[in-house]
């Protein structure tokens, strides 16, 4: 009867334990990552995105990386701007370990493989669908650029265009990390 | 509180320390209770189980949550916890997915910021309410537990010879001379007491009456269905429990539901408004929907359902969703939500025209979207080359777009055939008129224009979606549950506050009758029964004379 009576006490505590455990855990956990809209300090949301070779690029793939998330798309006169600017950047850091991610804003095939055969550009050029990516990174306005650093947290969000001494010197301090 | 003194009763009963009335005879066991007082006949006076000596860490958890008096603190901060949640609109009301710290700031000021910062902008969801919904649950599973068990125990082994302290000291009391024989007494009342629908226990003249017990059980479902209610909402945070977001589809489009295997097309989105005739003085002229109709299609994805990949589609399930009606399919449900009247071009059926010779070929199709680079035309070939969704001219006098959605789409093909160059020549088409005219069409062409043009024969040949639907799409699996839960809960609460468990103790010691009553409320219904029975057996007694004090009597 007492002995019963013990493991019927520590039957039901550890079920408190284990849901009350996972309920709690979870909402610690979402909390971590809630207001669903990145952050300075924050992580950036995983994306899973082809690029225009075919090839699929996720961002976990660059984990530890100094990287740089920029949405543009052909519409937008800074982002048009920027590319040839993000190429020369490419081109200047890419052997310290830079990584330049641009993510066209769910534009066609034609218009993105026209733009970027204009410019000839080296880096990963991704194509977001359906505006996906772009929902998740909450974009409002374009362009808009995130700079990653190597132990996966935002260390700056850009909205709107930038000059290109901006740039690199956002990148210089990106690789000091 | 737990005085530890000798737990033996006089009649050689065991009790369990913390018992206040001797569990077989009745006789108050607690020497600190006022001699004449009625007896405290809570849970029969029986000890809860957690009530021991020598409590280790389990047993100082488990008396902790066996509480009354926490499970009411727990209750009362859960419902002040739930209070702060209120004062601003909760983040999952948003739709859209923005920047909240600055949306709170910026709509309510310092304090919103504040709000937000505290975290109370996810009250519901924070790990503090969550925390005290989990302890919650814990005290009812506990309290209960301590309780129904033992009290089941005493219930069901009640003995029916009491001790007269226990008997004289019930709130309803009645005693007398009884000078026929006291079997035959005894006999005589119970026969009245069954017709009052009493279940009778007799032992020579000893008598427990007693009816409804079950009424006793009502607080304890009452608890699993809360509890049942609890777990229900818990499971909510499970994966795919719960999902409640938002889709907009264009008429003819297929999307996919972020995070579900599901794809919903919208084959055709209508609206209807209210004529005039149809609408009251003062919204006349107004447009008022009378119905909005999504025609919906949902698909599962088989195969290539990847980033990148052509995903393959299953028809499922298919249901015309107005408001209040949505589709439904496997816990998925689809709402009518909101709609968009703009019209978007979403592909053109034109011909080429050889113009020298009046020659016609197509007509092919050109979509807005991801159109085909490639076209046959009778002797004509046709590339395309390049596209604007929204076109203008740029400050370098270069073609550009505006933007991504198709308001004034042009299209730039290299054409070869019968006297064009064997190069080819680029053309220009704009499937809109009124683009046509603006940027002009021809003397952008140039010569090419006087030789072949690219043209659409009729609104027949144009498709276009009128409108677009916006749909809610909602998950929730714990809902089925919550509602057994609370129908549970409903059960045990009805149990337990329209019946009412009734006993009557009688012993005749000498030909002196003694009797008590008790009853967990409606002490007049108690009293009126032991009255009416008494009355039948031609004892004439006042109900309110067998009141003997005490509260709620």
């Amino acid at each position: 009867m007492k002995s019963s009576r013990k493991i019927m006490q520590i039957v039901i505590l550890t079920a408190v334990l284990i849901i009350g455990g996972y309920a709690i855990g979870t909402t610690l956990f979402a909390s971590g990552e809630s207001g669903g809209v990145p952050k300075v300090g924050g992580t950036p949301p995983e994306f899973k995105l082809v690029d225009l070779q075919g090839n699929v690029h996720q961002l976990s793939d660059y984990k530890g990386k100094a990287i740089v998330v920029n949405f543009w798309g052909t519409f937008c006169p800074p982002c048009v701007k920027e590319m040839p600017e993000f190429e020369r950047q490419f081109a200047k850091w890419q052997n310290d370990g830079l990584e330049i991610l641009a993510i066209n804003l769910s534009e066609d095939t034609l218009t993105v493989n026209n733009f970027v055969h204009q410019f000839e550009l080296n880096y990963p050029i991704l194509r977001d669908v359906d505006r996906k990516t772009e929902r998740k990174y909450g974009l409002r306005s374009y362009p808009t650029t995130f700079f990653v650093k190597p132990d996966g947290t935002i260390m700056d969000i850009t909205v709107g265009g930038m000059t290109e001494e901006y740039i690199d010197e956002r990148i210089a301090k990106l690789l000091t990390y | 509180m737990l005085s530890i003194h000798n737990t033996k009763c006089e009649c050689g009963h065991q009790n369990a320390v913390g018992t206040v009335l001797c569990e077989s005879c009745g006789k108050p066991l607690m020497e600190d209770q006022q001699q004449n007082e009625p007896l405290e006949m809570r849970y029969d006076g029986i000890a809860r189980r957690s009530q021991k000596k020598n409590q280790n860490l389990i047993d100082r958890i488990w008396s902790f949550f066996s509480s009354v008096k926490i499970a009411i603190y727990l209750i009362v901060l859960t419902f002040l916890g739930a209070t702060l949640g209120t004062i601003y609109p909760q983040e999952n009301t948003f739709i859209n997915n923005f920047d909240i710290a600055a949306y709170y700031e910026s709509t309510y000021g310092t304090p919103g910021k504040i709000y937000q910062m505290l975290g109370l902008s996810h009250t519901y969801e924070s790990w503090w309410f969550i925390t005290l919904l989990v302890m919650i649950g814990t005290s009812l599973v506990i309290c209960s537990l301590d309780r129904i068990l033992p009290l089941y125990r005493a219930l069901s082994k009640q003995q029916i010879r009491k001790h007269l302290q226990f008997i004289n000291r019930q709130k309803t009391v009645y005693s007398a001379k009884v000078d026929e024989p006291a079997e035959a007494w005894v006999e005589q009342f119970a026969a009245q007491l069954k017709r009052k629908r009493y279940r009778v226990h007799m032992d020579g003249s000893a008598l427990l009456a007693e009816k409804n017990r079950f009424s006793r059980w009502g607080p304890y479902i009452n608890h699993i269905g809360l509890i049942l209610f609890l777990l229900s909402i818990l499971a909510r945070s499970l994966p795919g429990w719960q999902m409640d977001s938002y889709i907009t589809i264009a008429d003819g489009a297929t999307v996919p539901i972020e995070g579900t295997n599901y794809y919903v097309k919208n084959e055709k989105f209508t609206v209807d408004f209210y004529t005039d005739d149809e609408l009251p003085p003062e919204l006349k002229g107004q447009a008022r929907a009378k119905l909005y109709e999504t025609a919906a299609v949902l698909y599962t994805c088989s195969s290539g359902c990847e980033a990148g990949e052509t995903p393959v589609l299953e028809e499922v399930a298919r249901h015309d969703i107005i408001v209040n009606s949505p589709l439904k399919y496997k816990g998925l449900k689809l709402y009518q939500f909101d709609f968009d009247l703009t019209p978007k071009l979403i592909s053109v059926k034109p011909m080429l025209i050889n113009k020298e010779t009046g020659e016609q070929y197509g007509p092919f199709e050109l979509t807005m979207k991801d159109a085909a680079l490639n076209y046959e035309l009778g002797p004509y070939k046709m590339r395309l080359i390049a596209n604007y969704m929204d076109f203008a001219v740029g400050e370098n006098g270069e073609p550009t777009t505006l933007g991504r959605e198709p308001n004034a789409p042009a299209f730039v093909f290299l054409i070869t055939g019968p006297g064009l160059p064997e190069a080819g020549q680029p053309y220009m088409y704009f499937p809109m008129q009124k683009d046509k005219e603006k940027f002009g069409q021809d003397q952008i062409n140039g010569a090419l224009a006087s030789k072949v043009e690219i043209k659409v024969d009729g609104m027949q040949n144009v498709n276009f979606s009128e409108a677009s639907t916006s749909l809610n799409v909602r998950v929730d699996k714990a809902l089925n549950f919550v509602w057994v839960g609370a129908a549970i809960s409903m059960i045990g609460l009805l149990m337990g506050s329209y019946w009412q468990h009734r006993r009557i103790w009688l012993r005749i010691d000498d030909g002196q009758l003694s009797l008590g009553a008790h009853t967990n409320k409606n002490w007049y219904g108690m009293r009126a029964d032991v009255a009416g029975a008494l009355q039948k057996i031609g004892v004439t007694v006042d109900p309110k004379s067998l009141d003997n004090g005490g509260n709620n009597a």
